[in-house]
């Protein structure tokens, strides 16, 4: 059993203030999916290496099952959640799923998180710097190359 | 007026809104009232005699809801094949790998359950273990099984035409031995499983899983209650790639846990037991024997491969043979032996996978480009003298009913522009080839076939009932678009209930390559029987000839003058009031040879098609550091006809990733006495976007004459001929046939270091 207290956090998700009580030890990615029931957050590898944890902080892709959620305090965090308004889905999203990026989707939420984060940053990236930007997502089932399409067409709508 | 509404194009996949905004429920997402966390507790050894289990403190500790060992369960052992009966799902007195399942435990949290594991006193009597092929078939090696001698699981033995007359008959003879160790699935999502009894002893569960039937039937003889009491319930399923379609223990353990605590219990693995203790893909020892004439066309060969399938039989028959059989179907072969032993060691338990066998297959493959060397005839060449045609029969009597492959080398050829390249590359360039033929679908007993069900709304809408999984290539998709096709709907109109063991009849599941073939067929069959129905109702309304109608837009109209129309909800109204069942019902049957078994008949039709394909893989190696770039890939596969050519697209770029990208250049499992060092991401390095090279995607449809709409597979066939092209390439560009794969910075070093030396000598 764990010894140690639970302390009293506010985390500010998709927009939404939660007031949670949680060991000083839980990860963010353990308070999103178990307290806050954001399941679209999936933990893959649990070691920060295959990105499916992804979540935005302050709009910067950051690994939430490396970061511990007493950390996240006063900051603005994104899930996969927060990115569709109601019915409509992000362009991001949209474009997934448009361009065939999607085949099992285990690792889907990170990597358009971590492609909303990129094309904020540079609405106009090269092939190039989108491999770059989502080479910290692993994904078994695409091979990619959708994906790069996917959020290249974004980038070419942006011009 | 266009063939088809629906069929043939790029559709976008039914699926794939909810997975990008975060609402598909994968197993390890859902939450149930009560819900306790299920951890399991294994062996530290790799082999050891389980003396005595003690939970006495674990059960005291608050908190603890149930705890499960091998007493709970009968010690009933399961196999796939009856004459491989050989795992229990709990030991009851030995454990034969490290990772073993020994006990599992049922908390109010994850801390109490680890706390709990911990308080379990396993008394274990260790024994010495084997871990490699040749230790296991050592004399006087220590035995895994009573029942398998020699640690010899199984063993395949295929003759066929005279093989010793056809090497005398031979040109050039030669003989390589080619090695791979194991590699891993790696799916996004670590297996996970949810289950809980009710009252009335029903039991519901949830986990990632290729086939929901085959994972009732062990559930039901384990736990000892009927068929109708095990609920395999869909939910999205985050890859399988050859894995996920046996029972697994932990799915056991959780429904004896629930059961116990009759509350609601989820066991969610980490990656290290993702990658230990479900499956693993066979490590390999492949010596490859061939004759060819002067042409280099192959008169013979013979084939002893030694597959290491760690502690137990798993689809052992299957797996020894499917490396064989892929390969002895791409390329015409008429006099050949295949001995293929499955070894049993002590690590953990291999499966099927998608790129299976590299060892086999580039084995195979690059010997032809050996030969072609010997006879100054290029690589693609090779393939177009050897490659399977339509209309012949394989050499243990298949007959192929369609099959692309010589277009798919050609096209590939051309796109890859192979004349201008062969040859001509600057150094350290190279160029290689691979093809590959998979089936679609085998024997599978009494779930060889596939049932579907359709059920009408009053609106015209439709409800599709069937066994079929997707494991996130698009078979949901695939059913949606026969639906809507045949029925003259659009896809918004029809809803599906599949992968339900409660609700939904038998299917094979996903695994071996045969959803759209087998289970496809069955679902447009019950779109054709729903179609028949209305279509006898609106006949009689307009006086004319069932024949002389057809479906579209939500319409029965007369073909001939479309004027005279009846929306499908009114027809549906009509047989409501009739008391007329419209209710549609199809089931399709592969004709397969019945007979065939892996073991003591492997010979008659296996599979009623299969698929073909070519892949050409274009490199840069770099001879200070061994680092290969690969420039460009080209991969093309026979599938028949392409339903939704986007998807398709996917697979083989998916095939190139895993087959090609990593399983010929980072991936593989790293070992220190049955314990895997690289159980992780961090060390077995699957693909990344940056390592990707352009891909171009070439699709060839011989339209199968069984085939629904003519389709066949298409997920596996471009991951084994990447593995096999990408092998090739690096050959090519090296100057050095390789032999052990993946082909990593080390050997290629090794490989430039010796035929510099060999140079100098020379």
């Amino acid at each position: 059993m764990n010894q140690m207290k639970k302390t009293a956090i506010t985390l500010n998700v998709n927009n939404e203030i939660h007031e949670v009580m949680v060991y000083p030890n839980r990860t963010l990615l353990e308070v999103l999916r178990d307290d806050l029931h954001l399941t679209g957050t999936k933990e893959s590898c649990g070691e920060g290496v295959c990105g499916s944890c992804t979540v935005l902080i302050n709009g910067t892709p950051v690994r939430s099952c490396l970061t511990l959620a007493v950390a996240a305090q006063s900051k603005e965090i994104t899930t996969i959640e927060g990115l569709s308004v109601g019915e409509k889905l992000h362009p991001v999203q949209e474009a997934f799923v448009n361009h065939h990026a999607i085949q099992c989707g285990f690792c889907t939420p990170g990597v358009i998180l971590t492609a909303y984060a990129l094309l904020k940053e540079n609405p106009n990236p090269t092939e190039v710097e989108i491999r770059h930007a989502i080479s910290g997502n692993i994904c078994r089932c695409t091979g990619y190359a959708k994906m790069v399409e996917a959020i290249k067409s974004l980038a070419e709508e942006g011009r | 007026m266009e063939k088809f509404s629906y069929i043939g194009k790029d559709m976008k996949r039914i699926d794939t809104t909810h997975k990008a905004t975060g609402e598909a429920l994968f197993a390890a997402d859902l939450t149930l009232p009560r819900m306790l966390v299920g951890k399991i507790l294994r062996s530290p050894h790799a082999h050891a005699r389980i003396v005595a289990i003690d939970t006495a403190k674990a059960e005291k500790l608050p908190g603890v809801k149930a705890i499960v060992t091998a007493n709970d369960t009968c010690g009933d052992k399961w196999g796939v094949f009856k004459y491989t009966q050989d795992q229990q799902f709990l030991p009851t007195e030995k454990v034969r790998y490290v990772g073993e399942e020994v006990a599992g435990v049922a908390a109010v949290d994850e801390d109490t359950a680890l706390e709990a594991l911990s308080l379990i006193n396993v008394t274990y009597e260790v024994l010495p273990a084997v871990f490699t092929i040749e230790e296991a078939l050592a004399p006087g090696a220590p035995q895994l099984h009573d029942v398998y001698p020699n640690n010899i699981n199984i063993h395949v033995h295929i003759d066929v035409g005279d093989v010793e007359k056809g090497f005398a008959k031979s040109h050039l003879v030669r003989e390589d031995t080619f090695t791979a160790p194991e590699d891993s699935y790696f799916q996004g999502e670590p297996y996970a499983v949810a289950a809980q009894f009710d009252h009335a002893g029903n039991l519901e569960i949830w986990m990632p899983n290729a086939g929901p039937h085959l994972k009732a039937k062990p559930l039901s003889n384990v736990l000892k209650i009927p068929l109708n009491k095990v609920r395999v319930r869909k939910i999205t399923i985050g890859g399988a790639f050859g894995g996920r379609s046996e029972i697994s223990p932990a799915d056991v353990i959780c429904a004896f846990l629930a059961k116990k605590a009759q509350r609601p219990v989820k066991i969610v693995y980490t990656r290290e037991e993702n990658t230990v203790c479900t499956r693993q893909a066979h490590s390999m020892i492949a010596k490859i024997k061939t004759g060819v004439d002067r042409e280099g066309k192959v008169v013979a060969r013979d084939i002893t491969c030694h597959m290491d399938g760690g502690a137990y039989s798993s689809t052992g028959p299957i797996a020894t043979s499917v490396p064989f059989l892929c390969m002895e179907q791409a390329y015409r072969m008429e006099n050949v032996r295949y001995n293929g032993y499955r070894v049993l060691t002590n690590k953990p338990i291999r499966g099927m996978f998608r790129t299976h066998g590299r060892a086999f297959a580039c084995g195979v493959d690059i010997q032809l480009d050996m030969f072609g060397e010997a006879l100054g005839i290029d690589p693609l060449t090779m393939r177009l003298r050897n490659a399977r045609q339509i209309g012949d029969t394989t050499p243990t009597k298949s007959y192929v009913a369609s099959c692309g492959l010589t277009e798919t080398i050609e096209k590939t050829g051309k796109k890859s522009q192979w004349k201008e390249k062969f040859g001509k590359l600057p150094p350290f360039h190279g160029i290689g080839i691979g093809c590959n033929s998979v089936q679609t679908g085998f024997p599978m007993g009494i779930r060889g076939g596939s049932q579907a069900f359709i059920k009408l709304n009053e609106d015209g809408g439709v409800t599709v009932i069937t066994g079929i999984v997707d494991n996130g290539q698009g078979n949901d998709h695939m059913i949606v678009q026969i639906v809507a096709e045949e029925l003259g709907l659009t896809p918004d109109d029809v809803q599906l209930i599949t992968a339900d063991t409660e609700v939904t009849p038998s299917d094979p599941g996903s695994y071996s390559m045969c959803e759209t073939f087998i289970g496809g067929n069955a679902v447009r069959l019950a779109a054709q029987d729903v179609k028949k129905k209305l279509f006898r109702i609106a006949a009689t309304e307009f006086g004319v000839g069932e024949e002389e109608l057809s479906a579209k837009n939500h319409k029965i109209f007369v073909t001939k003058d479309p004027q005279q129309s009846m929306s499908i909800a009114k027809v549906v109204r009509m047989a409501l009031t009739r008391n007329e069942s419209i209710s549609g019902e199809g089931s399709y049957w592969p004709q397969v040879d019945w007979k065939r078994e892996w073991v003591k008949n492997p010979y008659g039709q296996l599979s009623e098609t299969f698929s073909f394909g070519t892949v050409i893989c274009e490199v840069k190696v770099d001879p200070e550091t061994g680092q290969v770039e690969v420039l460009e890939v080209t991969a093309s596969q026979d599938v028949g006809y392409a339903l939704n050519p986007k998807v398709i697209e996917g697979q083989f770029e998916g095939g190139v990733a895993m087959g090609g990208q990593g399983g010929m250049l980072t991936e593989y499992l790293q070992w220190y006495e049955g314990r895997v060092l690289t159980p992780t991401q961090l060390g077995y390095l699957v693909p990344l976007a940056i390592d990707m090279p352009k891909i171009n995607d070439i699709i060839v449809e011989t339209i199968d004459p069984k085939g629904p709409y003519g389709a066949k597979e298409a997920g596996m066939s471009v991951a084994m001929s990447a593995a096999q092209a990408y092998c090739g390439a690096i050959s090519n560009a090296v100057g050095v046939y390789f032999h052990e794969y993946p082909i990593t910075p080390d050997k290629i070093l090794k490989a430039i270091e010796e035929k510099k030396k060999k140079n100098r000598k020379g």
